[in-house]
């Protein structure tokens, strides 16, 4: 890998003060780099770019960078990273004209917000940024408003369709999530990448929970051998906010342990009686393929107990089981998904299913309901009175528009 | 919004924009400056910036864990 390998090449420099190392991170879950630094021993300094400010086009990118700023090396081949010294540290470079010490600019937030009120949306743009980077959780609501309204100014602006998904995103893994985070953070991203099919870190933001044969490699699979790995060394491996899911390994087995089996239908004739009272939170998400190819896409169901009703699994009954009936013509890989019990008497977790489903060859445009239900056993209470439930799941496909 | 940037070799200066963007960062170039972008720490979600380390010689790596 890339970077592991430069630093193998560099630490010793590193360490002693020859060259500062640092990293920034293009990914929406920074603390998943931090597992990967742990596990790599790489202990410099990273900055975080979940909204690809630097308007990164691809990654990774290694530049050298000397006393004044400026950029001496752009990547250089992976062969010089034992060159480093005669190569970039041993160079001497002039002083660029009236290059003094550059004033840091740091967001102020009241500014940006007065700034913000003339309207403009590059004005608007800076203000959501600034609310995303620096407003912490309690802004979160407030950039997506932001990002909204300088979205109605300049509909076609690709970056701030973006920045808005990666917000959706953030508030979605967030204790502030509402209903439809995460398909409107994939909507907006799709958005962001009709307006620039060549911009890289935006489509692999879709690919990473797209379907797998939409992926050019695994994004997290890494994940297992560091774990283990760090294990071995007797550290404990840095804790991830936000587990990467089934889309996110390259073999779907390392998600929730889903069954395929052929079966009948559970609930045929629609007799279990529905969750109205809302006892389990669903949400659905369809992530559609970056290429035409295919069509492809991959379905994310979250379940998780309503907090607010003190709801409950019951694990000492079935399973959480969902049934898909898409339309003739349709494949899936399966009809039938279950997602097992923990051991423990009742939880509160969150339980997810991925599957993918593909339409006819025939049918390239259109909105398509794919009908959906989940069945599970949820306690009203710890020691509450436990039901039998059934939710009706709104899954909608859209085709086309993939016009890359 | 408290801002305890330990940056010692630059002055602060709060202002409302946002740091000028590269035109075209595709193509960071030999010669080219490196864009004073302000961005948060991963260990404390702090402002910090490639610019806080002027006076030395820097390599950055510009990447992802996937």
């Amino acid at each position: 890998m890339h970077v592991p390998v430069w630093h193998e090449a560099t630490k010793v420099l590193w360490k002693r003060g020859k060259v500062q190392v640092v990293g920034i991170l293009e990914e929406q879950h920074p603390d998943r780099a931090r597992l990967f630094m742990q596990w790599k021993r790489m202990d410099w300094p990273l900055m975080v770019d979940s909204l690809n400010l630097l308007e990164m086009p691809e990654v990774p990118v290694t530049l050298g960078i000397d006393e004044y700023g400026i950029v001496r090396l752009v990547n250089p081949p992976r062969k010089d990273a034992g060159r480093l010294e005669e190569i970039f540290l041993s160079k001497t470079y002039e002083k660029p004209s009236g290059a003094a010490l550059e004033r840091l600019t740091v967001p102020d937030l009241t500014r940006t917000k007065a700034l913000a009120a003339s309207g403009s949306a590059a004005a608007l743009r800076a203000y959501g940024n600034a609310l995303f980077l620096w407003g912490g959780p309690a802004r979160l609501n407030e950039a997506t408003e932001v990002y909204q309204r300088a979205l109605r100014l300049e509909p076609a602006d690709g970056a701030t369709h973006f920045h808005l998904g990666v917000a959706y995103r953030k508030r979605y893994d967030s204790e502030d999530r509402q209903a439809g985070d995460f398909q409107h953070a994939v909507d907006e991203w799709k958005t962001a990448l009709d307006t620039d099919p060549n911009q890289y870190i935006w489509r692999r933001r879709i690919q990473q929970y797209g379907p797998r044969l939409d992926k050019p490699y695994s994004f997290y699979d890494w994940v297992i051998t560091a774990r283990e790995e760090i294990r071995k060394r007797g550290e404990k491996p840095v804790l991830l906010s936000v587990e990467p899911g089934g889309a996110e390994f390259a073999q779907p087995s390392n998600g929730p342990e889903i069954s395929a089996a052929e079966r009948e239908a559970p609930d045929p004739k629609g007799r279990i009686v529905r969750d109205k009272g809302k006892l389990i939170l669903v949400e659905a998400a369809v992530v559609p393929p970056t290429k035409a190819t295919g069509l492809t896409a991959r379905v994310h169901v979250e379940f998780r107990p309503n907090v607010r009703l003190k709801a409950h699994w019951n694990n000492e009954a079935g399973p959480l089981a969902v049934w898909v009936e898409p339309p003739a013509g349709w494949q899936t890989n399966g009809h039938y998904f279950s997602v097992p019990n923990p051991p423990e008497p009742v939880s509160v977790e969150p339980r997810r299913l991925e599957f993918e489903l593909k339409p006819p060859g025939d049918v390239e445009s259109g909105v398509v309901s794919i009908p959906t239900y989940a069945l599970y056993y949820v306690c009203e209470d710890v020691n509450g009175v436990c039901l039998y439930r059934r939710q009706d799941i709104q899954l909608t496909v859209r085709l086309g528009g993939a016009k890359n | 919004m408290r801002l305890s940037t330990p940056i010692a070799l630059v002055a602060l200066l709060v202002t409302g924009s946002q740091v000028a963007m590269p035109q075209d960062p595709s193509r960071f170039k030999v010669g080219q400056r490196f864009p004073d972008l302000v961005l948060p720490s991963i260990d404390n979600g702090r402002p910090t910036s490639i610019a806080a380390y002027r006076g030395k010689k820097v390599l950055l790596h510009i990447f992802a864990s996937w």
